[in-house]
């Protein structure tokens, strides 16, 4: 077990350096930071100066030693946009986005796997097809559609919820949160909401899949036949049986709600990371999204991490595997 | 604003509770799409900085609300004698947010850090050869030439406390690393800030020991960034805002139908114009032509200037918000040609006269470069005069970009044809002159914007002496000269103003200014 | 035998599916539509020519101030909305088509060896997995963009924003099949009928696709008919974040992205017929996917 987690770290290390290194080539392509630094008067010479200075004219190779070295020394670099360090920058940023990520996660569980069962067990019945034709819909529109649509219902028309940002917050030990204020709660209603609809769908399909196919199975027949009450059988039979894609579907999802969390942040002007680093990308503040995409990397090999070791607590099956 | 009424209290005392805090606390929550990228007023020439800045610091001199140039730190200024440039009488008993007092130290001091290699204003001081104290409240500044103008030029330059600078190790602007000045101010001006969280934030609050009377009635100032206009706008009609800079053309009818919201509209002084690849040997993006470049000669470019239909640009595009442009610069800018105002009229037939005579009778194919965040609308204005040109066989390949990489390209000459937009600096017709019209030269730092090499021996003759001529109506008809030549030769297209929209509440007072500044002490919220 | 009744099966449980029915026809119809455009739409949408901007802003012909001649109105630029909305599905088609089938192929044959083969394979597969799902569909569509814009002559870059934007849309998707398909084969792995196949000297491939894969193919057609979905989705997300499709070539979802700018201004059919169309499709896809799913996976009925 020791030696499992020790080799997935090894390999977790691999792979931050490539995120950092593929981060770092498309660098170059994203545009020229020196002409967004400066205004229209700034004479060319000078902003030749400035790119020289800022090490842009040097090799491809030299400028990721640089970028790299610093990163491993703690030097995380100040921002081309706002001149701060980069690593205050997005660490200010951090809980905004996970406690964003979070409660849209938990909505997508919460509403997800009880809908994913309920529409298994009974999949003829008009509420589950009711459900599955709403939530179909709800994935067929883009994002950033049913973001402002929620925005100019809730937050214009009825006046119910705020349309932007993340209401009142508290200081917890550097720990910005907008989880202890009626406002904060206010303000994360519509943004979760938004981040969450896609991911609540696919776990309630996913959900469903499996549970169906895992009613069909051997052993549920014979618990059936053997008198098992349904309510302990669906659950503690069957949805424990479910939960190994479900698992690995939860941490999948987790990427793809920071991911996605940049389009919801951008449309609720969420104070976020992801906000961070799309303007940081409209300003090619290289040093701004390299930080954010290791640190981004660090989250995934994390989640990927607590996935594995889930799975082996899970299902005992997959440990004789690892054994062999 | 709140007001707390004591049900079980006697009327009287809560409508007196009442009173005396809406007189005694406005805040105006304002919102704009982007966030200044620092409160160091040397660091970063641009708009968004220069505008908001403008609020907390202030320079020898400012514009009204007219853009008219007044005195603000200097008191006068007077030509000097016997050699070039100014001398700027100080206005006495001034004091910094911090209570320290102002005097020509500090101008020598912001002026020494402003025109410093780690400024992004130095341009500004370009015709600067030496700056003086006289005395405490007197300081000269010596040109290298006459001139006229440099007052003008020098309304954003802001003055900072050298004492306090130096205090807290900010003595030049932070270029690469921030420094205490990108975060915390210290000025002469009307506010101050409060607190500053970047890119979601920043509070202001009145100085209450500004030197001039205040015509605000604000107490607190709150402004945050909101980059989705949709959302902007959403903001404000939820009433969580007060005001926005600016809101999409198309969105006017939306807020002038709700009750208790208001529309400002006017001209900004931005022209946006196509300009060529004038030097260029041939076609970069033509499949038919590939030995020539068409647009350098001068009917080839005036067909694509009767080609565009700028009317119908106007009405459908930005539903009669713009004006035409036939020059550079708007009407109302100092120096506007008046003999020059009449632009090539919507006229496809001459168009396709024009290309046979220059031997395309069947037109030819060309690339058409835009920016796609960078002007209003500025992607469809390009696809519909790319549909234009199409009329009259001028097949144009449009390609857009942000313009985080269409500068770039810009610079790097690839392009057949790009549009522009430019709002003079300095409110003068000398400034696109400078910066577009004259050729390029990087030694002399001129025409940096002029991409497409365009270049006339008269009009680089004439202005250094458009630069120098004192004697306004001698200046003029140089300028004359420049847009007529200029014209004569379609050097660019210029096709209209961009419209400034700003939207509020009712009860908000404002003053929108022509160079899209918003000026916190002409705010009232009654 | 066996395939003829599966088929016939396939056929009855149609005919007694009216939602499968509509779907199919309204998937059947967009087809169509789309494959033949240039032959119905009366204008070509990427032709600038063929429209005028003195057409623009016209509403559909039900409303007041209409042109019959552009039946579902017009947007800004002049173009006809239902020319419009027919090369848009064409493009969102092609582009949404094949990222699902570069995805899946990619993603699935990965996934099966890498559970089938398990150890320092499985490995290397699951941290370049890892190293995908890190990087967010927008960085992976910005990366791509960049080295073909670094890679490409220039006149070149604007013809192949479709292919770029389809690989970048599959990369990101990829991952997931490729997930799932390997946790179902580590499962089916322990099944006898796999051990048995492998004892029985079966060859790898044989073993994996013969084998294996039919018996996962339920929860990855789930994947696939959501992907579609979500292909068509991302590409509209990636250009309102900017980096999609020109305007002038636009797909439904750039369609909507320009919409989205005139959501209140009272040129409604300018956002929401492109955005009922689409919904309308991915329903449809969605419905049909389920329905195949329930054909190739008869226990589930």
């Amino acid at each position: 077990m020791v030696y499992f987690i020790f080799k997935r770290l090894a390999q977790s290390v691999f792979v931050m350096l490539a995120v950092a290194f593929l981060a770092f080539s498309l660098f170059r392509f994203v545009g020229d930071p020196v002409s967004q630094m400066t205004g229209v008067e700034t004479s060319v010479e000078d902003q030749e100066r400035l790119r020289e200075d800022l090490g842009l004219n040097d090799p491809f190779v030299l400028q990721f030693a640089r970028f790299t070295g610093n990163l491993l020394q703690g030097d995380f670099g100040f921002s081309y946009r706002t001149r701060q360090p980069v690593a205050e920058m997005i660490v200010t940023r951090i809980p905004a986005t996970l406690e964003l990520g979070i409660v849209a996660l938990l909505i997508s569980l919460f509403v997800g796997i009880p809908t994913g069962v309920y529409t298994a067990l009974r999949p003829r019945g008009f509420v589950t097809q009711t459900i599955l034709m709403t939530t179909l819909i709800g994935v067929s529109i883009p994002t950033f559609v049913i973001g402002i649509m929620l925005i100019f219902l809730f937050g214009v028309q009825l006046g119910w919820l705020p349309t932007f940002g993340r209401g009142g917050t508290v200081q917890l030990g550097g720990w910005e949160s907008s989880l202890f204020t009626v406002d904060g709660w206010r303000a994360l209603i519509l943004p979760a909401l938004t981040l969450g609809v896609y991911q609540l769908t696919l776990t309630m399909r996913l959900v469903r899949a499996e549970m169906m196919e895992v009613m069909r199975s051997d052993y549920i027949r014979f618990a059936t036949a053997r008198g098992v009450p349904m309510g302990r059988l669906y659950f503690r039979h069957a949805l424990a049986n479910t939960l190994v894609p479900v698992i690995t579907i939860v941490g999948l999802q987790f990427g793809g709600v920071i991911a996605f969390s940049i389009v919801t942040e951008s449309v609720f002007q969420w104070p976020g990371m992801g906000l961070l680093f799309l303007e940081s990308i409209r300003f090619v503040d290289i040093p701004v999204m390299g930080v954010y995409l290791v640190v981004i990397a660090f989250f995934f090999v994390l989640v990927n991490l607590i996935v594995d070791l889930l799975y082996v607590a899970i299902d005992p099956r997959l440990r004789i595997k690892d054994v062999s | 604003m709140t007001c707390n009424t004591f049900r079980n209290s006697t009327l009287l005392a809560s409508a007196a509770i009442c009173l005396s805090v809406s007189a005694s606390a406005e805040t105006l929550r304002w919102a704009s799409t982007t966030d200044p990228q620092t409160m160091d007023p040397h660091a970063v020439n641009s708009a968004p900085v220069l505008s908001f800045l403008n609020n907390i610091y202030e320079g020898l001199v400012r514009r009204g609300q007219d853009m008219s140039i007044e005195p603000s730190l200097a008191a006068s200024w007077e030509p000097l004698e016997g050699e070039d440039g100014w001398r700027f009488n100080l206005r006495q008993g001034v004091k910094f947010q911090d209570g320290s007092d102002f005097t020509a130290e500090d101008v020598m001091f912001s002026y020494q850090r402003a025109s410093n290699e780690a400024a992004d204003v130095r341009s500004w001081f370009a015709p600067v050869a030496d700056v003086r104290v006289v005395d405490d409240h007197t300081i000269d500044f010596v040109t290298k030439a006459p001139n006229p103008l440099f007052p003008d030029s020098i309304a954003n330059f802001m003055i900072l406390d050298k004492g306090w600078a130096e205090a807290n190790d900010a003595a030049l602007p932070a270029r690469d690393a921030e420094n205490y000045a990108t975060m915390n101010v210290n000025g002469t001006g009307a506010f101050t800030l409060v607190s500053r969280d970047p890119g979601v934030k920043t509070v202001l609050a009145p100085h209450a020991g500004w030197w001039d009377e205040a015509g605000h009635n604000l107490t607190e100032a709150v402004f945050t960034p909101i980059g989705n206009s949709a959302t902007g706008l959403a903001a404000l009609l939820s009433g969580e805002i007060d005001f926005i800079q600016p809101i999409p053309l198309q969105d006017v009818a939306q807020v002038e139908s709700r009750d208790g919201f208001k529309v400002l509209e006017g001209e900004e002084t931005r022209v946006i114009m196509f300009g060529f690849g004038h030097e260029h040997e041939k076609l970069l993006y033509s499949s038919d032509v590939s030995d020539a470049n068409p647009f350098a000669d001068p009917r080839v470019r005036l067909a694509a200037a009767h080609a565009i239909d700028v009317a119908s640009i106007d009405r459908v595009l930005f539903r009669g918000k713009i004006e035409p442009a036939s020059q550079l610069v708007p009407a109302d800018i100092s120096g506007y040609s008046e003999a020059n105002s009449s632009r090539p009229d919507y006229n496809p037939d001459r168009a396709k006269e024009l290309l046979a005579e220059a031997g395309y009778p069947d037109g030819f194919s060309f690339g058409l470069k835009c920016p796609n965040d960078r002007y209003i609308n500025d992607e469809a204005v390009c696809r519909a005069a790319a549909s234009m040109f199409a009329a009259v066989g001028l097949k144009a390949e449009l390609s857009t970009g942000p313009v985080r990489d269409y500068w770039p390209q810009l610079r790097e000459d690839d392009f057949d044809m790009y549009l522009l937009g430019w709002s003079p600096g300095t409110f003068d017709m000398e400034h696109p002159i400078r910066f577009l019209m004259h050729s390029q030269d990087n030694d002399k730092k001129l025409g940096s914007w002029n991409f497409g090499g365009y270049s006339n021996a008269r009009v680089d003759e004439l202005l250094p002496m458009i630069q120098q001529e004192i004697d306004p109506a001698k200046r003029q008809m140089m300028i004359d000269e420049v847009v007529k030549t200029t014209q004569s030769e379609v050097a660019y297209i210029p096709l209209y103003t961009q419209p400034l929209i700003w939207a509020a509440k009712d009860n908000v007072d404002l003053t929108q200014r022509a160079d899209n500044f918003f000026m916190l002490r002409w705010v009232t919220v009654n | 035998m066996k395939e003829f009744l599966k088929r016939s099966e396939g056929v009855w449980l149609f005919i007694h599916s009216p939602a499968a029915i509509l779907a199919a026809l309204v998937a059947l119809l967009t087809f169509i539509g789309a494959a033949f455009a240039p032959w119905i739409a009366s204008v070509n949408p990427y032709d600038l020519g063929s429209f005028s901007l003195f057409d623009g802003l016209l509403p559909p012909v039900w409303q007041e101030g209409a042109n019959p001649k552009f039946l579902l109105g017009t947007d800004d630029q002049g173009r006809d909305m239902v020319s419009s909305i027919l090369y848009g599905a064409r493009l969102s088609l092609i582009i949404g088509l094949s990222a699902m089938v570069i995805a899946t192929v990619l993603g699935v044959g990965l996934g099966l060896a890498a559970g089938y083969y398990g150890g320092r394979f499985d490995a290397v597969v699951m941290r370049i997995a890892d190293i995908q799902l890190a990087l967010p569909a927008i960085l992976t569509a910005l990366l791509i963009d960049g080295i073909a814009r670094g890679v490409l002559p220039a006149d070149m870059q604007q013809d192949l924003r479709i292919a770029v934007l389809t690989l970048a849309i599959a990369l990101s998707l990829w991952v997931n099949f490729a997930r799932t398909a390997r946790a179902s084969t580590f499962v089916q792995m322990q099944k006898e009928y796999v051990q048995a196949a492998i004892i029985m000297g079966q060859r790898p491939i044989r073993v994996m696709f013969v084998h294996i894969l039919p018996n996962i193919l339920g929860p990855l057609l789930v994947i696939m008919t959501v992907d579609l979905a979500s292909a068509i989705l991302l590409e509209a997300t990636l250009s309102f974040l900017g980096i999609g499709l020109p305007a002038d070539s636009p797909s439904l979802g750039t369609l909507i992205r320009i919409g989205m700018q005139f959501m209140l201004s009272g040129e409604w059919w300018i956002l929401w017929i492109p955005t009922l169309f689409l919904v309308a499709l991915v329903v449809s896809i969605n419905i049909l996917g389920d329905f195949l799913r329930d054909v190739f996976n008869p226990r589930l009925r």
